[in-house]
């Protein structure tokens, strides 16, 4: 049985600068962050990919008293959105450079592309995005 | 997709207990009380309600949310079965958070539809106001700070990506807000209103609740603190916001509280005391946190299981429940299953429809922000309600239809879903 630590590879590549996830051979679903199994055949069959960050924020909430974490303070303003990659995974994520000023003006034009990034945070590196100026 | 089967055998609920959703620490009556004892009194009322004792019972579940943190146990149905008379039995824990009273009566029922057992109990408990205090009897708890509470509800989430992504657990508060804003073109300050006014709704059904622990109407709070208006009061500093959309008024009451059901083959059910009220069917869903639009799609996925094994539609469906930890979801999870009109469900809220007197009643117990939340056994306290309002015997916040088929959406534990559906027998 090869059981890959598929965690540690996502975190191990985040680290030399590269965003990794994995492509179904099968059906050619890409899962983002990686898993072992695809989810949209169920096969088993993947092979890792490096993303290219590109994405759209297609939904996004702001964050407020009880939903703010003081280890996110770096990144303000930040909003928490719903983020589709261009190679097709949707999960939600923290999008930067959006504020109560400018959500007016987001809000019509959804979606709105955005690149990701990678940051540090205390003993890791994680993903974040920023929006991208049309 | 998954294809439900029908139950082997139909099965339906004969008894059912709750106990007061409140605080136990702070009234001299209730000081003391331990997790044990708290599920034996709700075990031994619907126990009590089916005219059965434990020696009927052949096997039972048990629920709590973390109790781990909340009894310092990891076998909790281990400790309480002494408490009522069933030493000895066998029985299972399980723990979905606040999914789980919910799913406590999913697996009863399929304990008793696969011919395993006659006459099971399900029964949810969880001191959520309080914490044991180290190292000693169980009759001696704490009260907890919210910075001790939020070290644990991040245990909800993934470790792997949810928690490190860090927008999953923040976005659950307003996801559905937001979307429903911005799908149907309302105004943020629109948003608002509609959530107050669901509020004031499910405080008016809590104030005819003698189990709820919120109880005093806004309108009535509006007035003590000088508001003539009680939207203005909503809207003001006395009820803050606690992310860009939920307010407090919108948001769970943490308490303690305790419920159970027992169910039997519906062929014996005559046999006992309690009215008996059949389990039609359950839907099932789950999504890890960092899913977009989770709570939307579980909801659609469990109510169209619920819907497909019944052969009911949406128009059958006289009575609505929903875990509304945050209030939007009562809303959302309401037109999703098409009780309210989608996009319109709204104006039901604003126009008072949904309260206990209006014509799509939901939550008629006052629903978490007002009847209260004690986490895992929340869901089976809305269970107790719609058989009591199934049954007719809720006086004064009695439904004016008596509901012939009732759903219950559940929700809860980073984050289950599940859709059940309740059929009154003839």
């Amino acid at each position: 049985m090869n059981m890959e630590p598929i965690v540690k590879r996502f975190y191990t590549s985040l680290e030399e600068g590269k965003m990794m996830g994995r492509k179904c051979k099968r059906c050619g679903v890409v899962e983002f962050p990686p898993v072992i199994a695809c989810n949209g055949c169920s096969c088993t069959d993947m092979e890792w990919v490096e993303i290219s960050g590109k994405a759209t924020m297609f939904d996004f909430v702001l964050p407020g008293v009880m939903s703010t974490r003081p280890d996110n303070e770096f990144l303000q303003p930040y909003c928490y959105g719903c983020v589709e990659l261009e190679e097709g995974a949707k999960f939600n994520a923290i999008v930067c450079g959006v504020t109560k000023k400018t959500k007016k003006d987001i809000v019509p034009r959804l979606p709105v592309p955005i690149k990701a990034r990678i940051v540090q945070k205390d003993g890791y590196k994680t993903v974040v995005f920023d929006l991208v100026k049309e | 997709m998954v294809k439900l089967g029908k139950y082997s055998r139909s099965v339906s609920i004969i008894g059912v207990g709750c106990t007061p959703f409140m605080n136990f620490l702070d009234n001299p009556a209730t000081e003391g009380l331990s997790e044990g004892e708290v599920f034996g009194y709700a075990a031994l009322a619907a126990m009590e309600d089916a005219g059965v004792e434990a020696k009927d019972v052949d096997f039972y579940f048990h629920t709590q949310a973390n109790p781990y943190m909340g009894s310092d146990y990891i076998t909790p149905n281990m400790q309480v079965a002494d408490w009522f008379g069933m030493r000895g039995k066998g029985s299972a824990h399980h723990s979905e958070a606040c999914c789980s009273g919910y799913l406590a009566l999913d697996l009863a029922v399929n304990a008793v539809a696969s011919g395993k057992f006659d006459v099971v109990l399900s029964g949810c408990v969880d001191l959520a106001d309080s914490l044991p205090v180290a190292n000693m009897p169980a009759h001696m708890r704490r009260k907890f700070s919210f910075e001790e509470f939020i070290v644990s509800t991040k245990l909800i989430y993934d470790r792997a990506y949810s928690r490190p992504l860090a927008a999953g657990p923040m976005i659950a508060f307003d996801d559905v807000a937001a979307w429903y804003t911005h799908a149907y073109g309302l105004t943020d300050e629109k948003m608002d209103d509609i959530l107050n006014a669901a509020a004031i709704n499910n405080r008016r059904n809590a104030a005819k609740c003698p189990l709820a622990i919120n109880r005093t109407e806004f309108k009535d709070l509006a007035k003590e603190n000088g508001f003539d208006d009680v939207m203005a009061f909503m809207r003001s500093p006395f009820n803050p916001k606690l992310s860009e959309y939920l307010r407090i008024s919108g948001f769970e009451t943490k308490c303690d509280g305790a419920a159970a059901v027992i169910v039997c083959p519906t062929e014996m059910a005559k046999d006992f005391k309690g009215t008996p009220i059949e389990v039609l069917g359950i839907g099932n869903a789950a999504f890890e946190g960092s899913q977009a639009h989770l709570e939307m799609r579980g909801t659609e996925e469990a109510v169209r299981q619920a819907y497909e094994v019944t052969g009911l539609t949406p128009s059958d469906i006289d009575l609505f429940y929903a875990n509304d930890f945050i209030i939007t979801s009562h809303l959302i999870a309401a037109e999703i299953a098409g009780y309210l009109p989608k996009g319109e469900g709204w104006k039901y809220i604003m126009d008072g429809r949904t309260a206990y007197d209006g014509d799509r009643p939901i939550n008629t117990n006052g629903g978490r922000a007002s009847f209260g939340h004690a986490h895992a056994a929340s869901g089976m306290a809305d269970i107790f309600e719609a058989v009591q309002q199934m049954r007719g015997l809720c006086g004064e916040r009695q439904v004016k239809k008596l509901p012939k088929h009732t759903m219950l959406r559940g929700f809860g534990g980073g984050q289950n879903l599940a859709a059940i559906i309740l059929g009154a027998l003839n």
